[in-house]
């Protein structure tokens, strides 16, 4: 059953599309980066900074700066909203359920073929972007420079070694993996009830742009921290490369990630095992 | 003709729930600042201005306009524009209304400036709105605000009621002037598609990819940052800084008269060939 989905998935040229974009994003960063500003320090997040040239290991933290906004919830969108919209829209979903599968496996099946091209999407734009890096600059100690704590007379600056910012990408990528889950359980459920794949995806997309429309509105502070994509959310993963290691949100921001996540997942397997399917 | 056009177009449920949410916009706002504590120094916009809004009611519009300029007006401004034609072509209704005896320039003429009028209120009804609310709830007083951008600490400048309210109206007119590329771009969408959503959702795309392409996230796009329609929206509160800058807002101005006379002007020529089939 998995298989099947998985078969289908692989042969169609959208998921290999939204997967080349993201590598060419990632490397058009890079090449951006390595032609017009050599050795300029580029910011991440609200705090960090990081020097482009002194290691392979400062762009992909640049990439995930960048991507982070649009790009990578507009791939997880892609790979949730689609499936169980586009079987709709090419009128084959009456024949995909007519098979003697119980609804919530055929729905368990793409979500869960869903689950892993996101992550792939994820991954790719990270490990492209760490492996031009590391062929440009090489394989140095990564030295972050905290602006927050920086004077004219003291550089407040943390160095990792090699092995150790490896580790720390690795973190990062879980905590990125997590922060889009929300965004992923919208997609699919949105997903069951359109049978526009467009209308999916780009419903998926305007849900992260409200929520952070609402989280950037002076004077509503108290929704901030309950809303699924905050700009604090979106950079928490720089804490990582402080030290101290500061990651003081992150409890709250995987419940609450948690919380709409199961949320927009039970809400999609109720709406797509009682649908009436027409198409 | 516009008349019969906006009769109909007023009472669409569509657009009352527009209408509805933007002016409960401006008293949720309100209210979750009174709730949660009037006295607290707000951070406003990328100078930052820091407005306390227990002070002047009047900094309840300030912080409205601002907070809804850069998705929720788009987005209302959108609706608008991007259902006018593509809304009558969804119900099938689209060659009813060219059956008349008017010419499709006159048709889509028509529907553009009722479409132009219901944004102008929408972009209206949100200071207009919060200043009621803001003025009910903590008083016309004059407007302290704290130049967070400015070199030296304590640059404060003091504005008095009147001049506040003058200068909210100017940043309301810059902001309707900001609607117009994406008020152009989806009217030109509503032409080409059927589904209103997909000219909906396009306007709107057009702002979030000007945002995207935007020097703070993305380096090196620097150099198409000055050519994207929405990024600049938020020149107005300049206005509240003492003396207040005016550099990049005749760019501004410039750069959304070329949209709309390019989206309006190929809306214009696909509409008067296309073929109507709905």
């Amino acid at each position: 059953m998995i298989r099947v989905e998985l078969v289908k998935q692989l042969r169609r040229p959208r998921g290999w599309v939204t997967l080349a974009a993201m590598a060419g994003v990632a490397l058009v960063v890079a090449v951006v980066i390595a032609v017009t500003r050599p050795s300029l320090p580029e910011r991440i997040g609200d705090w960090g900074s990081v020097v482009t040239d002194s290691t392979g290991f400062a762009l992909p933290l640049i990439a995930l700066n960048a991507m982070l906004l649009f790009l990578l919830p507009l791939g997880v969108a892609i790979f949730a909203g689609e499936p169980v919209a586009a079987e709709a829209s090419w009128g084959s979903m009456r024949y995909l359920l007519a098979r003697p599968v119980a609804r919530w496996r055929v729905l368990g099946s793409k979500a869960l073929v869903a689950a892993l091209f996101s992550i792939a999407a994820v991954l790719v734009a990270i490990a492209v972007s760490g492996l031009a890096g590391l062929v440009a600059y090489g394989w140095h100690p990564l030295s972050v420079v905290d602006l927050q704590h920086t004077t004219p007379f003291h550089i407040a600056a943390a160095t990792y070694s090699p092995a150790a910012a490896l580790g720390r990408l690795v973190e990062t990528t879980a905590i990125v993996l997590c922060l889009l889950a929300s965004t992923f359980a919208f997609a699919l459920f949105l997903s069951t009830l359109v049978s526009s794949p467009f209308v999916a995806v780009a419903g998926a997309v305007g849900f992260g742009f409200v929520s952070r429309a609402l989280d950037n509105i002076p004077g509503l502070h108290a929704l901030g921290g309950w809303l699924p994509m905050t700009d604090t959310g979106t950079t928490l993963w720089t804490g990582l490369f402080d030290r101290p290691t500061q990651l003081a949100g992150l409890g709250h921001l995987l419940a609450v990630q948690a919380l709409y996540t199961g949320a927009f997942l039970v809400a999609a397997w109720l709406s797509f095992t009682r649908s009436d399917v027409l198409d | 003709m516009i008349g019969a056009e906006l009769a109909w177009q007023w009472r669409r449920p569509r657009t009352l729930v527009t209408f509805g949410a933007l002016a409960a916009f401006a008293v949720a706002l309100t209210v979750s600042i009174a709730a949660t504590g009037s006295s607290t120094v707000e951070r406003v916009g990328d100078i930052p201005l820091y407005l306390v809004p227990g002070r002047s009611g009047l900094v309840v519009p300030v912080i409205a306009l601002s907070s809804t300029m850069k998705f929720f007006l788009p987005l209302a401004v959108a609706v608008f524009a991007g259902e006018c034609v593509a809304g009558e072509a969804a119900w099938g209704s689209l060659r009813y209304g060219l059956a008349r005896p008017v010419s499709r320039g006159r048709y889509l003429a028509t529907k553009l400036a009722v479409a132009a009028l219901l944004s102008l209120v929408a972009v209206l009804l949100v200071p207009v709105a919060s200043l009621v609310v803001g003025v009910l709830a903590f008083g016309w007083h004059p407007l302290t605000a704290l130049d967070g951008g400015a070199s030296v600490t304590g640059g404060a400048a003091v504005f008095s009621p009147v001049t506040t309210v003058a200068r909210i109206g100017f940043g309301t007119a810059y902001v309707a002037l900001g609607m117009c590329s994406i008020f152009a771009f989806a009217f030109f969408l509503s032409t080409l598609t059927s589904r209103p959503f997909v000219a909906v959702a396009g306007g709107v795309g057009l702002t979030i990819v000007s945002r995207v392409l935007n020097a703070d996230y993305l380096p090196g796009v620097a150099a198409v940052n000055a050519y994207m329609p929405n990024n600049d929206v938020d020149l107005w509160m300049h206005a509240f800084q003492q003396p207040a800058p005016t550099d990049g807002m005749v760019h501004f101005a410039v750069l959304q008269l070329v949209y709309v006379v390019t989206f309006v002007g190929l809306a214009w020529w696909w509409f008067r060939r296309k073929d109507v089939l709905t």
